[in-house]
Protein backbone atom coordinates (compact mmCIF):
# COMPACT_ATOMS: atom_id res chain seq x y z
CA UNK A 1 0.00 0.00 0.00
CA UNK A 2 2.70 2.36 0.65
CA UNK A 3 4.61 1.57 -2.37
CA UNK A 4 1.26 2.24 -4.35
CA UNK A 5 0.98 5.56 -2.51
CA UNK A 6 4.43 6.72 -3.50
CA UNK A 7 4.08 5.83 -7.16
CA UNK A 8 1.32 8.36 -7.47
CA UNK A 9 2.82 11.58 -5.62
CA UNK A 10 6.73 13.42 -5.81
CA UNK A 11 8.28 11.98 -2.90
CA UNK A 12 10.70 15.09 -2.68
CA UNK A 13 8.48 18.13 -2.38
CA UNK A 14 9.61 20.83 -4.36
CA UNK A 15 10.93 23.86 -2.21
CA UNK A 16 9.21 26.46 -4.20
CA UNK A 17 6.13 24.60 -3.98
CA UNK A 18 4.98 25.29 -0.58
CA UNK A 19 7.36 27.21 1.93
CA UNK A 20 6.45 26.57 5.37
CA UNK A 21 9.06 28.62 6.98
CA UNK A 22 11.01 31.47 5.43
CA UNK A 23 14.21 33.54 6.51
CA UNK A 24 14.23 36.76 8.68
CA UNK A 25 16.07 38.06 5.81
CA UNK A 26 13.64 37.05 3.29
CA UNK A 27 11.22 38.23 5.77
CA UNK A 28 12.36 41.71 6.15
CA UNK A 29 12.69 42.06 2.04
CA UNK A 30 9.18 40.67 1.32
CA UNK A 31 7.14 43.03 4.17
CA UNK A 32 8.90 45.71 1.72
CA UNK A 33 5.67 47.74 0.86
CA UNK A 34 5.67 48.21 -3.42
CA UNK A 35 5.47 51.69 -3.78
CA UNK A 36 8.33 52.24 -1.31
CA UNK A 37 11.28 51.63 -3.65
CA UNK A 38 13.73 55.33 -2.57
CA UNK A 39 16.88 53.57 -2.60
CA UNK A 40 16.71 50.37 -3.48
CA UNK A 41 18.82 49.00 -6.45
CA UNK A 42 17.48 49.90 -9.94
CA UNK A 43 18.49 50.73 -13.28
CA UNK A 44 18.71 53.99 -14.78
CA UNK A 45 15.37 54.93 -16.93
CA UNK A 46 14.92 56.92 -19.72
CA UNK A 47 13.34 60.23 -19.51
CA UNK A 48 10.21 60.74 -22.05
CA UNK A 49 8.59 63.65 -22.88
CA UNK A 50 5.06 62.01 -22.62
CA UNK A 51 1.52 63.69 -23.05
CA UNK A 52 -1.07 62.69 -21.10
CA UNK A 53 -3.33 60.41 -23.00
CA UNK A 54 -7.31 60.51 -22.89
CA UNK A 55 -7.37 57.37 -21.65
CA UNK A 56 -5.35 57.92 -18.87
CA UNK A 57 -7.45 61.34 -17.66
CA UNK A 58 -10.56 59.25 -18.06
CA UNK A 59 -9.11 56.91 -15.73
CA UNK A 60 -8.23 59.80 -13.05
CA UNK A 61 -11.38 61.32 -13.61
CA UNK A 62 -13.40 58.16 -12.65
CA UNK A 63 -11.37 57.70 -9.87
CA UNK A 64 -12.17 61.11 -8.08
CA UNK A 65 -15.81 60.57 -8.81
CA UNK A 66 -15.54 57.36 -7.55
CA UNK A 67 -13.90 59.08 -4.43
CA UNK A 68 -17.33 61.46 -4.62
CA UNK A 69 -19.30 59.24 -4.67
CA UNK A 70 -17.58 57.65 -1.28
CA UNK A 71 -16.61 54.19 -2.90
CA UNK A 72 -12.77 55.13 -1.83
CA UNK A 73 -10.64 58.07 -0.84
CA UNK A 74 -7.07 58.45 -2.33
CA UNK A 75 -5.44 56.36 0.25
CA UNK A 76 -7.38 53.62 0.41
CA UNK A 77 -6.93 53.38 -3.57
CA UNK A 78 -2.87 53.52 -2.89
CA UNK A 79 -3.17 50.66 -0.76
CA UNK A 80 -5.26 48.96 -3.55
CA UNK A 81 -2.42 49.24 -5.36
CA UNK A 82 0.42 48.16 -2.97
CA UNK A 83 -2.17 44.80 -2.57
CA UNK A 84 -1.75 43.94 -6.05
CA UNK A 85 1.37 42.72 -5.34
CA UNK A 86 4.95 43.70 -6.39
CA UNK A 87 4.24 41.87 -9.83
CA UNK A 88 1.37 43.49 -10.76
CA UNK A 89 2.02 46.52 -9.22
CA UNK A 90 5.75 47.07 -11.32
CA UNK A 91 4.23 45.21 -14.92
CA UNK A 92 1.47 47.62 -14.91
CA UNK A 93 1.70 51.30 -16.07
CA UNK A 94 0.83 53.93 -13.60
CA UNK A 95 -2.85 54.46 -14.59
CA UNK A 96 -3.35 51.29 -15.35
CA UNK A 97 -2.89 50.29 -11.91
CA UNK A 98 -5.58 52.99 -10.95
CA UNK A 99 -7.97 51.21 -13.40
CA UNK A 100 -7.25 47.92 -12.22
CA UNK A 101 -8.19 48.45 -8.50
CA UNK A 102 -11.02 50.77 -8.92
CA UNK A 103 -12.62 47.39 -10.60
CA UNK A 104 -10.99 45.42 -8.09
CA UNK A 105 -12.63 47.51 -5.33
CA UNK A 106 -16.03 47.72 -7.18
CA UNK A 107 -15.95 44.29 -7.10
CA UNK A 108 -15.04 44.11 -3.09
CA UNK A 109 -18.03 46.26 -2.51
CA UNK A 110 -20.77 44.46 -4.60
CA UNK A 111 -20.98 47.22 -6.98
CA UNK A 112 -20.04 44.95 -9.68
CA UNK A 113 -19.85 41.52 -10.95
CA UNK A 114 -16.24 39.44 -12.20
CA UNK A 115 -18.54 38.34 -14.73
CA UNK A 116 -19.80 41.63 -15.63
CA UNK A 117 -16.24 43.10 -15.70
CA UNK A 118 -15.16 40.27 -17.98
CA UNK A 119 -17.86 40.36 -20.43
CA UNK A 120 -17.54 44.20 -20.81
CA UNK A 121 -14.01 43.43 -21.32
CA UNK A 122 -14.64 40.96 -23.85
CA UNK A 123 -17.04 43.29 -25.62
CA UNK A 124 -14.62 46.02 -25.76
CA UNK A 125 -11.71 43.50 -27.16
CA UNK A 126 -14.07 42.10 -29.90
CA UNK A 127 -15.20 45.79 -30.90
CA UNK A 128 -11.59 46.98 -31.39
CA UNK A 129 -10.09 43.70 -33.02
CA UNK A 130 -13.59 44.34 -35.46
CA UNK A 131 -12.25 47.58 -36.00
CA UNK A 132 -8.76 46.55 -36.76
CA UNK A 133 -9.77 43.63 -39.22
CA UNK B 1 -1.03 71.02 20.58
CA UNK B 2 2.27 69.67 19.12
CA UNK B 3 4.74 67.32 20.41
CA UNK B 4 7.75 69.37 18.09
CA UNK B 5 8.25 72.62 17.46
CA UNK B 6 10.13 74.41 14.36
CA UNK B 7 13.85 73.73 14.56
CA UNK B 8 13.07 70.55 16.75
CA UNK B 9 15.68 68.01 15.66
CA UNK B 10 13.82 64.67 15.02
CA UNK B 11 14.48 61.15 14.65
CA UNK B 12 11.93 59.20 12.39
CA UNK B 13 10.72 55.97 14.11
CA UNK B 14 12.02 52.74 12.52
CA UNK B 15 8.17 50.93 13.39
CA UNK B 16 7.09 47.96 11.27
CA UNK B 17 4.59 48.04 9.08
CA UNK B 18 3.20 45.61 7.02
CA UNK B 19 1.07 46.91 4.58
CA UNK B 20 0.74 50.63 4.41
CA UNK B 21 2.23 53.50 5.53
CA UNK B 22 3.33 57.24 3.65
CA UNK B 23 7.04 57.21 5.76
CA UNK B 24 9.41 55.94 3.27
CA UNK B 25 12.16 53.65 3.94
CA UNK B 26 14.72 55.76 3.26
CA UNK B 27 14.03 58.31 6.01
CA UNK B 28 13.85 55.45 8.83
CA UNK B 29 16.46 56.14 11.54
CA UNK B 30 17.92 59.54 9.70
CA UNK B 31 17.61 62.82 11.84
CA UNK B 32 16.60 66.16 10.26
CA UNK B 33 14.53 68.90 11.52
CA UNK B 34 11.28 70.34 11.83
CA UNK B 35 10.75 72.98 9.23
CA UNK B 36 7.04 73.46 9.29
CA UNK B 37 3.54 72.05 11.16
CA UNK B 38 0.93 70.86 9.18
CA UNK B 39 -2.71 70.91 9.95
CA UNK B 40 -3.69 67.45 12.12
CA UNK B 41 -5.28 64.96 9.68
CA UNK B 42 -5.84 61.23 9.63
CA UNK B 43 -3.16 59.01 9.73
CA UNK B 44 -2.39 57.50 6.83
CA UNK B 45 -2.51 54.45 8.49
CA UNK B 46 -6.19 54.45 9.14
CA UNK B 47 -7.30 56.43 6.59
CA UNK B 48 -5.96 53.87 3.93
CA UNK B 49 -9.01 51.44 5.30
CA UNK B 50 -11.49 54.04 4.54
CA UNK B 51 -11.58 55.51 8.57
CA UNK B 52 -12.35 58.81 7.19
CA UNK B 53 -14.57 59.40 10.24
CA UNK B 54 -13.62 57.41 13.06
CA UNK B 55 -9.54 57.44 11.92
CA UNK B 56 -6.99 58.24 14.29
CA UNK B 57 -5.93 62.28 13.98
CA UNK B 58 -2.26 63.32 14.58
CA UNK B 59 -0.44 66.58 13.85
CA UNK B 60 1.76 66.19 10.76
CA UNK B 61 5.57 67.76 10.37
CA UNK B 62 7.39 68.75 7.35
CA UNK B 63 10.79 67.58 8.01
CA UNK B 64 14.07 68.82 6.26
CA UNK B 65 16.72 66.03 5.69
CA UNK B 66 20.65 66.80 4.58
CA UNK B 67 20.66 64.45 1.66
CA UNK B 68 24.10 63.07 2.86
CA UNK B 69 22.04 61.93 6.14
CA UNK B 70 19.52 59.97 4.30
CA UNK B 71 22.35 58.00 1.61
CA UNK B 72 25.38 57.15 2.80
CA UNK B 73 27.18 57.48 -0.66
CA UNK B 74 25.64 60.88 -1.72
CA UNK B 75 28.04 62.57 -3.75
CA UNK B 76 26.15 66.14 -4.30
CA UNK B 77 26.90 69.21 -2.68
CA UNK B 78 26.75 68.90 1.39
CA UNK B 79 23.87 71.77 1.29
CA UNK B 80 21.54 69.60 -0.49
CA UNK B 81 18.57 68.65 1.75
CA UNK B 82 15.36 66.89 0.81
CA UNK B 83 11.44 67.72 3.03
CA UNK B 84 9.20 65.18 3.68
CA UNK B 85 6.14 64.58 5.50
CA UNK B 86 5.28 62.73 8.73
CA UNK B 87 2.02 62.07 11.12
CA UNK B 88 3.73 62.75 14.82
CA UNK B 89 3.70 58.95 15.82
CA UNK B 90 6.57 58.27 13.16
CA UNK B 91 8.68 60.81 14.92
CA UNK B 92 10.77 61.00 18.31
CA UNK B 93 13.38 63.56 19.69
CA UNK B 94 16.91 63.07 18.11
CA UNK B 95 19.15 62.27 21.02
CA UNK B 96 21.84 64.80 21.00
CA UNK B 97 25.02 63.63 19.57
CA UNK B 98 27.87 63.16 22.44
CA UNK B 99 30.26 65.74 21.63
Amino acid sequence: MQRRVSDIGPVERTPLDSPYTISTDLYEALRHIPHDVGGQADLPVPYLEKEEENWEMNTYVTCECLAWRGVWNAEMRRRAENDLGATLYFGLPYYARWATVATKTLIDQGLITPDELSAKIDEVRARLRKAAS
Amino acid sequence: MTRFEIGDRVTVRDATTLFHTRTQAYTRGCTGVVVEHRPDWIIPEDEAWGRDRDGRTEPFYVVRFRQSELWSDYTGFEIDTLETEFSERWLEPAEEAAT
